[in-house]
């Protein structure tokens, strides 16, 4: 049985060929390895042993125009947790300590389960010291959770400002797709208001500290005596139109009021105070939102999220005469002499339109002092629907203002086109334009077209688009950089604003609808309103502007379901006036004050 | 130089300082990679005693006579399937597997044993009077000596161990002068089970050619279907041998084909390794300098991936002077089987390589990723004193054959 076997010659060469052919797949294989691939290997490696630590840039600061804090910072503790090395049998504990309904983790797991389970997720801001104290004593028994120091939003300095300002949350996983070059998970991003429209400026630059790591993620060192390290550099602060005083009285006038205000610099388009109420809580947003929270706001019946000043619209009622008025002086169908007699109402074809009193003989001038119907349904009906509506998109009503925030509507200004669209061609009759001469009817605007509106007449016709942003300081050169508002003109003679203007200042300083705010003062011009309410009682409006001879301030104040203008909006429009006008006097006010108790203090 | 020839003559330098500088490397490694490590910090002063001890078995062995071994090999077999018994009853469970004798601080490994026994054995039993190995009743007797040390180590189970065995065994086998029939009944069913784990049609084709060269050797009926029935039970094995396995011995299979797949999970170990070997480069990242290394990223990188350090600190100069340094040792060695006096000493040369061999290509492999990860410790360099000690014991052998191949009894 001898016959194939294997000579031993032939064995030791399979022998040699498996020894050398080995060893040739190895130097092939290391040369492989350790020289074509080691970029490659070496990038591995360091991924593995030095991991980035992002220390998030607190947000830039939000300063009023008088650099005053509106919107602060506050260092907090938020807690994370690893899904990678989470333990599930420590949610009980967790929800227990945090004081969260159960199957909160669950649902925050849920929310970012595309990330990868190595990165933290944050489960709560702005925890507590005794749940930090907590951690620190269990450490060792909550495999996957720790705690970062993070900045928060501050919101204490004295003002809500909700709406305008908005809040910044960390960045959802929709958002994140489309963002990855600039954002990482549990980055926060504006959401809403100042915070949204500014939020590349306010961001800032995350910094990056490098660790060295061991295969348990125990930090180790820093990585090259962190010479790769990046600073954390912070937003951009932003100083704001905003006036404390006046946003403060606002708020404090609207405390348990529904309704919106907005003041402008007519010349500048700077908001002045921007209110929308009922507010809510934004510190409830700088945490980690709830459900709860977030059911709770959503079903108030007074729906506080609902940006009010610039995203509500309603018919304005008489503060819109003026846009007839107008019309009839700039269209030359009317002039100063023009007079109608009011018997207490209008009769158009089959319908009768009431005034609220018989006014008697009305020039356009005491028309609008007395606030009288019929000679706007006279009037209105001389213009036409098209000349009419031309004169109120002048004003900027039936378009967005294009204000730094994005929460806006653009409401409606009815026109023939806008008639044939709803009622087709023959749909409609001209009985529909009549309500429109006292701002009733299909008419749509918001609060702050109403503000824009006043600033229109506080500066005849030239104004700026309204805004929020005076300038920022650059977070990389320190310096102030103004922002320059964008003026327009409408072109509107002075002379059919001078007739309209003294008009209003006659509606509060003469025998008029707001007699009631008259003050020597402050000289106010301006218009009652009153805006049909089909859900239930009017709204009432006010829009003025102060001081008539040289405006400083143009304002529209709409109170939900308070009946006439002159009673409730009025005075809330005067009390924010005196805020931001008297603001020199009431500061000297106070250094006397302050030196006199000095002196007491020394005489003491 | 009169006298240093003569040293040479008597003792062959081309392995004694590979081997010492391969434990040096390994005390370098093991001393790197331990270094501030809270369980494991003690090894290398552990492994220095070790060497000590290696050392003495070492002179001892070597100034052994020549006889001593043959003398021995029946005894050496009989004591290690003894320890292997008992093992399996009294041993310590250590990873998972019972093959260790817990004696004091140190621990004792009886496969290690086994691996001079079975090669001493087999020696003597393929090289006693002539023996024609090409007959079915001997091929057998020789699958016997060395499969029952491999089925008892695979109840502990140690797979890597195992295998090393069979390659032993298959080893000296080939080397005795088998037929080529006589290697196609040894060789074919580990072929057949290595088809079987790609599935089900690899296994039928392997099945098919097996039947071809069946035909081809022309044997007769009985032979033919017994290598068949053989053959073809073997092609079931792996599926059993699979499930016998232990989870954790399954993922690694599983993690050799993709060990990408789950990156921090069985194939994590591998990936490492490799980012540790590749991160090296050309010079290395310097001693004590290689962060996989100090930054532990590779659990208990002292015993099976102590290459992976050389790798990472040494670079590729480093890790070629190493698989060099063995290959210097195995080239030695094949010179040696052709000169050595009898067959019983060529049987343990070849023995010794094999065992050598199969250890450094299987760990080598694993660390560079060319093979599955198989647990088996690199020898000389890998911590371990029970693999140390019985690693520098077979070099002592091969070197006192060295010693005394030109004297005749």
């Amino acid at each position: 049985m001898n016959d194939t076997s294997f000579g031993e010659p032939f064995r030791r060469k399979i022998l040699y060929v498996i020894i050398i052919g080995f060893f040739s797949v190895c130097v092939v294989q290391l040369f492989h390895m350790q020289i074509l691939q080691q970029l490659s290997y070496s990038e591995k490696s360091n991924e593995n042993s030095v991991k980035p630590i992002y220390q998030f840039a607190p947000r830039g600061i939000f300063y009023d125009r008088n650099h005053q804090v509106l919107v602060g910072n506050k260092p907090s503790f938020t807690l994370r947790l690893t899904p990678s090395l989470y333990d599930k049998k420590i949610t009980p504990y967790l929800e227990a300590i945090l004081g969260v309904t159960p199957g909160y983790i669950d649902r925050i797991l849920k929310q970012n389960e595309s990330y990868s389970k190595f990165i933290p997720r944050k489960i709560a801001k702005d925890v507590s010291f005794k749940v930090i104290a907590w951690y620190e004593e269990n450490a060792a028994k909550l495999p996957g959770i720790d705690y970062i120091m993070e900045t928060q939003r501050d919101y204490s300095f004295g003002v809500m400002g909700s709406h305008m300002f908005g809040y910044a949350k960390e960045i959802p996983p929709e958002i994140l797709q489309h963002r990855k070059e600039e954002y990482d998970p549990g980055d926060e991003i504006g959401f809403s208001g100042i915070e949204k429209t500014y939020e590349d400026y306010i961001r800032g630059d995350k910094g990056i500290k490098y660790v060295l790591v061991d295969s348990k993620q125990k930090t180790i060192g820093r990585y090259k005596e962190g010479k790769e390290d990046q600073s954390t550099i912070k937003g951009d602060d932003l100083i704001l139109t905003i006036d404390k005083d006046a946003q403060r009285v606002a708020e404090e006038a609207f405390k348990d009021k529904r309704g919106a205000v907005v003041a402008m610099d007519p010349a500048t388009g700077e908001i002045l105070a921007f209110l929308s109420a009922p507010q809510y809580n934004l510190d409830d947003f700088a945490k980690v939102t709830s459900q709860e929270v977030w059911k709770n706001l959503n079903t108030d019946p007074g729906i506080p999220l609902f940006n009010r000043a610039s995203m509500s619209t309603f018919a304005p009622g008489s503060t819109f005469k003026m846009i007839s008025a107008i019309a009839g002086l700039e269209e030359g169908i009317i002039d100063t002499n023009y007079t109608i007699t009011c018997s207490g109402g209008f009769q158009f074809g089959d319908r009768y339109f009431k005034c609220l009193h018989v006014h008697g003989r009305m020039n356009v001038s005491t028309s609008i002092e007395h606030s009288c119907n019929t000679f706007y349904y006279n009037l209105v009906n001389k213009l036409g629907i098209d000349i009419w509506s031309k004169y109120a998109k002048k004003f900027g009503f039936g378009s967005k203002t294009k204000i730094d925030i994005p929460e806006e509507a653009g409401g409606i200004v009815p026109s023939t086109e806008y008639y044939n669209r709803v009622y087709g061609k023959n749909g409609w009759t001209k009985g529909f334009v009549i309500s429109l001469g006292i701002g009733q009817g299909e008419l749509n605007v918001t609060p702050l077209q109403l503000a824009q509106y006043a600033a229109l007449f506080a500066n005849f016709g030239k104004s700026a688009k309204p805004h929020f942003l005076k300038g920022y300081v650059d977070n990389q050169t320190n310096k102030y950089i103004a922002v320059k508002p964008q003026t327009y003109d409408i072109g509107i003679s002075k002379k059919s604003f001078d007739i309209i203007r003294h008009a209003m200042y006659e509606v509060v300083n003469g025998a008029g609808t707001a007699v009631s705010i008259k003050s020597l003062e402050l000289q106010i011009a301006g218009k009652t309103g009153t805006a049909q309410n089909p859900h239930g009682k009017e709204h009432a409006i006010f829009v003025g502007f102060a001081p008539y001879d040289n405006p400083k301030i143009a304002i529209a104040v709409l109170v939900e379901n308070a009946g006439f203008g002159s009673v409730a909006a009025a005075p809330i429009a005067r009390d924010v006036i005196k805020a931001y006008l008297q603001k020199g006097k009431k500061e000297e006010i106070n250094k006397v004050a302050a030196s006199m108790k000095k002196e007491e203090q020394i005489a003491n | 130089m009169q006298i240093s020839y003569k040293f040479q003559d008597r003792f062959d330098l081309a392995i004694f300082i590979p081997t010492v500088l391969l434990i040096v490397f390994g005390l370098l490694a093991i001393y790197s990679s331990t270094l501030n490590h809270p369980t494991a910090s003690g090894n290398f002063q552990k492994q220095v005693i070790f060497v000590v001890c290696s050392v003495v078995a070492f002179l001892i062995i070597y100034s052994l006579p020549q006889q001593t071994f043959k003398m021995f090999a029946v005894a050496t077999y009989g004591i290690s399937l003894f320890f292997l018994v008992a093992v399996l009853v009294i041993g310590k469970t250590v990873y998972g597997a019972k093959s260790w004798f817990g004696i004091g601080g140190f621990g004792f490994q009886p496969s290690e044993l086994a691996k001079l026994g079975t090669i001493l054995m087999l020696s003597y039993w393929l090289t006693y009077k002539n023996r024609d190995i090409n007959n079915l009743k001997d091929i057998g007797v020789a699958l016997m000596i060395g499969f029952v040390p491999v089925m008892l180590i695979m109840l502990e189970p140690d797979m890597g161990t195992s295998i090393v065995f069979a390659i032993i065994t298959i080893s000296l086998i080939f080397w005795s002068g088998i037929s080529l029939f006589g290697l196609f009944v040894v060789l074919t069913p580990a072929f057949v089970i290595f088809a079987s784990i790609l599935g089900t049609y690899a296994l039928i084709a392997a099945l098919l050619l097996v039947i071809a060269i069946l035909f081809f050797f022309k044997r007769d009926l009985f032979t033919s279907i017994t290598v068949f029935i053989i053959n073809l039970s073997s092609g079931f094995v792996f599926d059993y041998l699979y499930r016998i396995l232990k989870p954790h011995q399954q993922k690694r299979i599983e993690s050799f084909l993709n060990p990408m797949a789950d990156p921090l999970g069985s194939g994590y170990n591998a990936l490492q390794a490799k980012v540790a070997i590749g991160s090296g480069g050309f010079w290395g990242k310097g001693f004590l300098h290689g962060n996989q290394t100090q930054l532990r990223f590779i659990p208990e990188q002292w015993t099976d991936f102590i290459y992976c350090v050389i790798g990472e600190e040494f670079g590729f100069l480093g890790s070629v002077l190493v698989i060099t340094l063995f290959f210097i040792i195995f080239i030695r060695l094949m010179k040696l089987s052709s000169t050595a006096k009898d067959q019983f000493s060529v049987s343990v040369v070849i023995g010794v390589l094999t065992l050598l061999f199969a250890h450094f290509a299987i760990n080598i492999g694993m660390n560079v990723g060319v093979t599955p990860v198989i647990g088996l410790p690199l020898p000389f360099l890998s911590y371990g004193g029970s693999s140390l000690l019985i690693d520098v014991v077979t070099i002592g052998i091969v070197l006192n054959i060295y010693k005394n191949r030109k004297m005749h009894t």
